[in-house]
């Protein structure tokens, strides 16, 4: 008998545990679910609120009030999307999006609002058609021994091997120019390998954080971020890194630990932005938003999320495109011969 | 010869035991710590996956499961201590309700438990002891940028049961058993919540990612019932599985539920010593 109630007391803790089922929000797939539910995960995932209040004056609450009386019971999908979309871009943040089978709402405005400091045309009569390709870095050198590499996204499959020989080719030329205009990032980690071959010593670079907790301002610690030396070929000389405003996410982390390396100088425009590693989620109807998760600080400990200043600051100059030059190039080659 | 022998003498020897010796160490004339039971089911199911780390949403889909079952009874206590180890496998393919978007899921437990037989009756026992629970697999969402997997991997003491009923019916043996194992104290990996794996793998962060689990912030259950039959000279077992893994830890919350249906068979076999009576009788007697 005591055991049958040892049993029965068992079954009664079964029961308890299985009613204690750990699962999420449940938002309708209506427009006011999807709506409440992408609020939600901004509100308790993105972490730049307080940064941005200060910068930009964001209040996410206002955001929510005046968003939401824009919704209506009969409106469709993509009228929804449409008021998402700018719910978002209050955010001010290339790495916020919202994907749907038809759209992707952004905010571009970290380059669309900027001169490009950047000519195709003009680009490819630098390179011509004999440049070399490894895994993603076009180069050659130009006609007064200055290297130049054209790094237009950090996607590419770029191991320690490629970037070696490149400096190989280069070892003996005057200087190098790394022309990182137009990358709008990749992986960080390949930023991280290329600029590892321009530095002997082991280097703070900056720091990152995470959110420890929903609300606005749970973070956890600064953890530092340290650029180790390659085990490659490493360059010894002067060396230039070309920036515009399209350099954004990794590559604004690849300027930020070029500034920390010796003999490198950084010169352009200011960088896109882009300094927190976006993170994915999604709302009951299958969209997919993109957000700021984990902020990364440089030296300084300030935010690049708007952008790193450059060295030297020099712009395209219409005159030097209408005779097929290049100014930020030009420039480069000078400051690396002097 | 005599290493030969004795080599031999150390293997376990399969005997064709008859179909109605349903579980063999239930024999009081069996020798302890002799009979061992092996079970191996396959099977499919249904899986709800959710990981708060990477959506908001409940993903639901197919599952296959596999389950490895050893059953041994000890010397101690005059026989009434069984070892169990207890091998789960399974992996689902889910996707969230939209329909465009998928999650994969694996996760690999092994369990060790010692019980100890309490028998109401000839036909009813019932079987309680502590198990040690280990588990290691991955959910993986396809679509996700920098959060795309998250790593399953725990250690929990459990509290384990069964219930076993023997009966006859239709000139056969049947044996049915029902088995619930609840971890009740146990450590978890886990990201903090808003982590990236760059910060864990390339920046070494020493986060809070282990983290002890309790059945408040972990309740799980692991339950399986059974039906083990003869068959010919086979003995076939059924099984329904509900495995219900659950977290909340780091202010992230997570759910793998499964319900599968298994079949496959049981082997009962024999370890036969030197010195043994039966020894001489045995197949591999040179």
């Amino acid at each position: 008998m005591k055991t049958i109630r040892l049993l029965f007391f068992c079954l009664l803790g079964l029961t308890g545990l299985l009613a204690s089922c750990v699962r999420g929000d449940d938002y309708d797939n209506d427009a006011e679910g999807n709506f409440k539910a992408l609020w939600t995960i901004i509100d308790e995932h993105y972490c730049f609120f307080d940064y941005k209040a200060k910068t930009i004056g964001l209040d996410w609450n206002q955001v929510y009030t005046t968003y939401h009386n824009r919704l209506s019971e009969d409106m469709n999908s993509m009228q929804l999307f449409e008021v998402l979309g700018e719910m978002l871009s209050e955010l001010q943040d290339g790495h916020v999006n919202l994907y749907a089978s038809h759209d992707i709402a952004r905010n571009w405005s970290w380059y669309e609002d900027f001169p490009a400091n950047f000519n195709d045309s003009v680009h490819e009569l630098y390179l011509g058609t004999d440049y070399k390709i490894a895994s993603g870095l076009q180069y050659k050198i130009l006609d007064d021994n200055i290297g130049y590499i054209y790094c237009p996204s950090f996607n590419s499959g770029l191991g320690e091997g490629n970037i070696s020989q490149v400096l190989q080719d280069f070892a003996e030329c005057t200087g190098i120019i790394i022309d990182v205009r137009g990358n709008s990032g990749g992986e960080l980690v390949k930023a991280e390998r290329l600029a590892s071959h321009f530095t002997n010593e082991r280097i703070l670079v900056g720091y990152m954080s995470h959110k420890t907790g929903t609300g606005h301002n749970d973070f956890s610690g600064l953890q530092e971020i340290w650029l180790e030396p390659s085990d490659g070929i490493r360059w010894q000389k002067k060396a230039v890194v070309l920036t515009n405003r399209r350099c954004y996410s990794a590559t604004n982390d690849f300027v930020k630990d070029m500034k920390e390396c010796p003999k490198v100088t950084v010169i352009g425009d200011q960088t896109g932005g882009g300094s927190g590693m976006p993170f994915s989620s999604e709302l009951p109807n299958g969209w997919s938003v993109r957000f700021s998760a984990c902020p990364i600080y440089d030296v300084g400990k300030n935010h690049t999320e708007f952008g790193i200043l450059p060295d030297i600051n020099v712009s395209m100059k219409i005159e030097d495109i209408l005779k097929n030059k290049d100014t930020l190039i030009e420039f480069a080659r000078d400051f690396l011969k002097n | 010869m005599r290493i030969s022998k004795f080599i031999l003498s150390l293997t376990v020897l399969f005997l064709p035991l008859g179909v109605e010796k349903l579980y063999a160490q239930e024999y009081a004339d069996v020798p302890h710590n002799r009979y061992t039971s092996h079970g191996l089911t396959f099977g499919v199911g249904l899986s709800n996956v959710f990981d708060s780390y990477l959506s908001p949403l409940e993903y639901t889909g197919m599952e296959i499961r596999v389950q490895r079952e050893t059953f041994r009874q000890t010397t101690f206590s005059d026989g009434r201590v069984y070892v169990q180890t207890l091998l789960n496998a399974h992996a689902s393919a889910t996707e969230n309700k939209a329909g465009n978007a998928n999650m994969y899921e694996g996760l690999l437990s092994w369990d060790l438990g010692y019980f100890y037989k309490f028998g109401l009756n000839d036909r009813l026992s019932i079987l309680t002891g502590p198990a040690l629970d280990l588990n290691g697999g991955v959910i993986y969402n396809e679509r996700n940028s920098n959060n795309p997997a998250q790593a399953k991997v725990s250690v929990n003491l459990a509290a384990s049961a069964m219930l076993l009923y023997r009966f006859h019916w239709l000139h056969k043996d049947f044996l049915l058993r029902y088995q619930a194992t609840i971890p009740f104290l146990g450590a978890m990996f886990t990201p903090e919540y808003g982590e990236s794996y760059y910060e864990i793998f390339e920046l070494k962060d020493s986060g809070r990612h282990l983290v002890m689990t309790t059945p408040f912030s972990a309740p799980s259950l692991r339950q399986t019932l059974s039906l083990d039959f003869p068959v010919r000279q086979t003995l076939i077992r059924v099984s329904y599985v509900g495995d219900f893994q659950q977290s909340k830890l780091n202010s992230l919350k997570s759910h793998v539920w499964s319900h599968a249906l298994l079949i496959g068979f049981v082997k009962n076999f024999q370890l036969i010593k030197p010195g043994d009576a039966d020894f001489k009788k045995t197949p591999l007697q040179p």
